[in-house]
């Protein structure tokens, strides 16, 4: 009995340790994609679980699928009281249509719907299909009175699905925050979003998906309190007698965008701005690109990899980045 | 053997089997064996691969294995074969002082935290 003593000491600090344990990690699936929730604070487990029920009924509400959201509601009723939440961002969604000059824009599933992105089923439509389809897309007509929201455009279907992502990931930033939390890692399939630093001390280390096959990364990101959100066709596309097209539609064609970007990514505090500056920025292509960036007034910062193979870096963000590839490094005076 | 025995034997396998889930859900993929020689790296392997590497010193050789995510030296030609007794690591460091050899495990700092896409 004696000797078992020690033993047993050693093993009971060893499961107190573990006990004591504040970082907690879960993955799921939400959103049409692969999610996880990293956070290190005490009682992390119930802080993620939170967290994972918050982005489940945002899914619910915001999803342009779902009999039940508030979404599916407004497109099919034309006209609708919803959550101040869902309209909120809508909002959000209206003047960044704004702010873009149209890149960005909310109103497009009747287009996206054309080309079978919602679900899958892939065809070319016609031209006269697919201008047809971009009348019914005009976001500025959109009435939004507190919860009261009406689409007064003949046709018109509004989908979040460009933000909801990066709202998502907001949230739960701005409840971790709220609650004291210091340290998490929200990774929304790929939209990732950090808080503070890691468990020790070092900033989140964030790489950058290479668009092209066979590639792992673009380069890799130290990052702290930032979202990274990355846009390209590389993962969401079909092809057809040879060509790709890819899910991000180009709003003043109708058509896939093919901007010259394969890859655009877009570093700022705010996950929403992220990311719906991503998609916009892909659709602008590089010239156009620059241009936004550089006349922006907040300070967002950019990656952009064009079919050249040029990976342009703006200087706000180059020096805690590092790649395998040569890149050159933007500043905002050389495109004002 | 006497009752308390019998729960002391109880006890230890249960947090045994505690400690040894704990450690095994929480082992990070992506840790990198690193081998130095008088300070100076030699070399840098993935944990994950088996592989045996001969490290020859100016003063003798120690054969190093990483096999199922474990490190250990399984041969050497120092005086004391102390880093061959050490046997089996997953974490931490072998160190071999008469060739000045260090086997060291460390979480690969490389490796990103989430790719974003």
């Amino acid at each position: 009995m004696k000797k078992l003593i020690p033993i047993f000491l050693i093993l009971l600090t060893l499961t107190l340790c573990a006990c004591s344990s504040t970082t907690y990690s879960e993955g799921f699936y939400a959103m049409n994609t692969y999610m996880s929730v990293t956070v290190n604070c005490p009682e992390s487990k119930k802080v993620v679980k939170d967290a994972k029920n918050t982005i489940m009924d945002l899914d619910k509400t915001l999803s342009a699928f779902n009999k039940n959201s508030d979404i599916y509601k407004l497109n099919k009723n034309r006209s609708a009281d919803i959550s101040v939440e869902t309209a909120d961002l809508l909002k959000d969604a209206v003047n960044y249509n704004k702010l873009t000059n149209g890149a960005f824009n909310p109103a497009l599933l009747q287009v996206t719907k054309l080309w079978g992105f919602p679900d899958n089923k892939y065809r070319i439509p016609s031209e006269k299909e697919i201008n047809e389809a971009l009348k019914t897309a005009v976001p500025d007509k959109i009435e939004i009175n507190g919860y009261k929201v009406s689409l007064n455009q003949e046709g018109e279907e509004v989908d979040l699905g460009g933000i909801a992502k990066g709202y998502a990931s907001q949230k739960l930033t701005d409840n971790f925050k709220n609650m004291g939390v210091e340290s998490a890692l929200i990774n929304l399939g790929g939209n990732v979003q950090t808080i503070g630093t890691k468990e020790d001390g070092n900033p989140w280390l964030v790489a950058i998906k290479h668009p092209e096959p066979g590639k792992q990364y673009l380069g890799q990101l130290k990052v702290k309190d930032l979202a990274v959100v990355s846009s390209g066709a590389y993962e969401r596309n079909f092809r057809k007698n040879g060509k790709t097209y890819g899910h991000i539609i180009n709003p003043e064609t109708g058509y896939p965008a093919e901007s010259g970007l394969l890859s655009t990514t877009v570093i700022y505090k705010d996950a929403v701005f992220a990311d719906a500056m991503s998609t916009a920025l892909y659709v602008m292509g590089e010239k156009d690109a620059l241009k936004f960036w550089a006349d922006s007034k907040k300070n967002f910062d950019i990656i952009l990899y064009n079919n050249k193979g040029e990976l342009l870096v703006s200087e706000g963000i180059a020096e805690n980045f590092t790649a395998d590839i040569k890149y050159k490094v933007v500043k905002k005076s050389d495109y004002e | 053997m006497n009752k308390r025995d019998i729960i002391a034997i109880v006890l230890v396998t249960i947090l045994s089997a505690a400690g040894f889930l704990y450690f095994s859900l929480n082992h990070t993929s992506g840790s990198t064996v690193k081998i130095t020689v008088g300070g100076k790296e030699i070399g840098s392997y993935p944990l994950e691969s088996d592989k045996k590497i001969k490290v020859k010193t100016e003063n003798g050789f120690n054969t190093v294995e990483i096999k199922k995510g474990k490190v250990s030296v399984k041969d050497a030609d120092c005086r004391d074969k102390y880093c061959v007794s050490q046997g089996e690591i997953e974490s931490g460091s072998i160190i071999c002082l008469p060739h000045k050899v260090v086997v060291g495990i460390t979480s690969d700092k490389s490796a990103p935290d989430a790719v974003a896409h």
